[in-house]
């Protein structure tokens, strides 16, 4: 690494054709390779440190599949490509698909990967809530062969991830989800379209035949360090009959978890009442949809 | 510096670039493209919008290298034959551009939607565009223009 570089000058690009050669590549300047997938973050940030880029859009990690396991998404795959995907559409998987559908502009949705949105680990990402709310198990690979690691683990801190310096996330795994599962996106920027979230959120639940909610998650982003389980307001719902007055009660419990900042988009008091109104409307939107 | 291939506008070009250039710096100051015209310079504008393989993109956050091989439409690559593309006669007759610094960003987002969706409602001919600011804001009439061309496809 030069260390008086003052300006954007990678030496080196490389666009391997295979995740073995792209590790192999990352192996070789683990100083200063970066991988490189949209470049959407990367471009606008410019980080002076980035010597060598490793081009990951040619390795095959380009596809969204389905089976009886659930849902696969390759770490390439483009946010214009998730917001049209005919298995997405379906069920709370629908969730993923709003929050690409209200990702950036349309020029950025057709270059930004889902695995650059994680793995740039900002608070505001707005495909973090809505993994988070399915569950997702993200799959890393290095010389050592794979991992995986769940998106409860992942995000550590503002721009700081649970990979390893030698790892690629490789693919997005979703799990199946029983019938009467609802799951509602609910995203707030100053504008209607084209900005960062102000409180982004996203959440899911199953109804069982006894009107009682389980497996229920609410995730609330842009309003801490990291994207944010608001675990002891789902423990309120947890096995609870989903009514009006308990998803107003549990909305204000997940305002009560977050740790807001003030910044340029908000302060923090708004985003703590914004927090608290968009999450009973999606638990509200969620319960609907999972009686339907 | 590494030598790559460009198609634009249906034109072959190999040129050489840095790691660090972008789509728009080598399309402009390599190619002579000054209708890609550069604003933000970090995706926000949609200025720099060129066609990739039909999908627009912000030349500004595409490096160079990341475009070898591909397809790439300038407005200038519109115009076919000496005769004007619908849609730019469509923005001349409703008064669609004022400064004109957001038109050929305009009309690559609008042909773009158009190629996908030839009958858009004004909503989708909204968002299509959303991310292309214009600074002189004379939006309605962009929309109105772009709706003009579709009704005459």
């Amino acid at each position: 690494m030069n260390s008086t570089k003052t300006i954007f000058r990678p030496s080196g690009y490389f666009k391997p054709t295979g995740v073995a050669e792209a590790i192999q590549l990352l192996e070789q300047h683990s100083e200063d390779g970066w991988f490189l997938a949209g470049g959407t973050d990367l471009l606008v940030e410019k980080d002076v440190q980035v010597e060598v880029l490793i081009d990951i859009t040619g390795l095959g990690l380009n596809y969204i599949k389905s089976d009886d396991q659930g849902v696969k998404i390759g770490a390439a795959t483009t946010f214009a490509e998730i917001a049209v995907s005919p298995v997405l559409q379906k069920g709370p998987y629908n969730i993923l698909a709003q929050a690409a559908q209200q990702m950036g502009t349309p020029q950025v949705r057709n270059m930004a990967t889902i695995g650059g949105n994680i793995c740039h680990a900002v608070p505001s990402a707005d495909s973090a809530p809505a993994l988070l709310a399915l569950d997702a198990i993200l799959k890393a690979t290095s010389k050592a062969g794979e991992r995986s690691l769940n998106i409860t683990e992942f995000f550590l801190n503002v721009r700081k991830d649970a990979l390893r310096k030698d790892e690629l996330l490789t693919e997005i795994q979703l799990p199946m989800f029983p019938d009467h599962t609802g799951a509602a996106f609910i995203k707030k920027g100053r504008v209607a379209v084209v900005d960062l979230a102000v409180v982004n959120t996203a959440v899911r639940l199953i109804i069982d035949d006894s009107n009682t909610c389980h497996g229920v998650r609410i995730v609330l982003g842009a309003v801490a360090p990291v994207p944010l389980r608001a675990v002891k307001a789902e423990e309120m719902l947890e096995g609870k009959e989903p009514q009006g007055e308990l998803l107003e009660k549990a909305a204000i419990q997940a305002a009560e978890e977050i740790k807001p900042i003030s910044d340029v988009r908000s302060s923090a008091e708004y985003r703590k009442t914004l927090s608290r109104v968009i999450v009973e409307r999606a638990l509200v939107e969620a319960v609907a949809q999972a009686r339907a | 510096m590494t030598t790559i291939t460009l198609n634009v506008n249906d034109n072959e070009y190999e040129v050489e670039v840095a790691p660090h250039h972008t789509l728009l710096d080598v399309l402009r100051d390599k190619l002579g493209c000054t209708e890609v015209k550069n604003s933000c310079n970090q995706g926000e504008c949609g200025a720099c919008t060129v066609l990739v393989n039909g999908k627009p993109v912000s030349s500004c956050l595409m490096l160079a290298m990341q475009a070898d091989g591909r397809r790439i439409i300038t407005a200038r690559g519109l115009a076919q034959d000496g005769k004007l593309h619908p849609l730019q006669e469509k923005f001349i007759e409703y008064g669609a551009v004022q400064c004109g610094y957001c038109t050929p960003g305009m009309l690559l987002a609008a042909k773009a939607l158009l190629d996908e969706n030839p009958h858009p409602s004004e909503e989708e001919v909204r968002m299509a565009i959303s991310g292309n600011i214009c600074r002189c804001t004379g939006y309605q009439q962009i929309v109105e223009a772009i709706m003009a061309a579709a009704a005459e496809q």
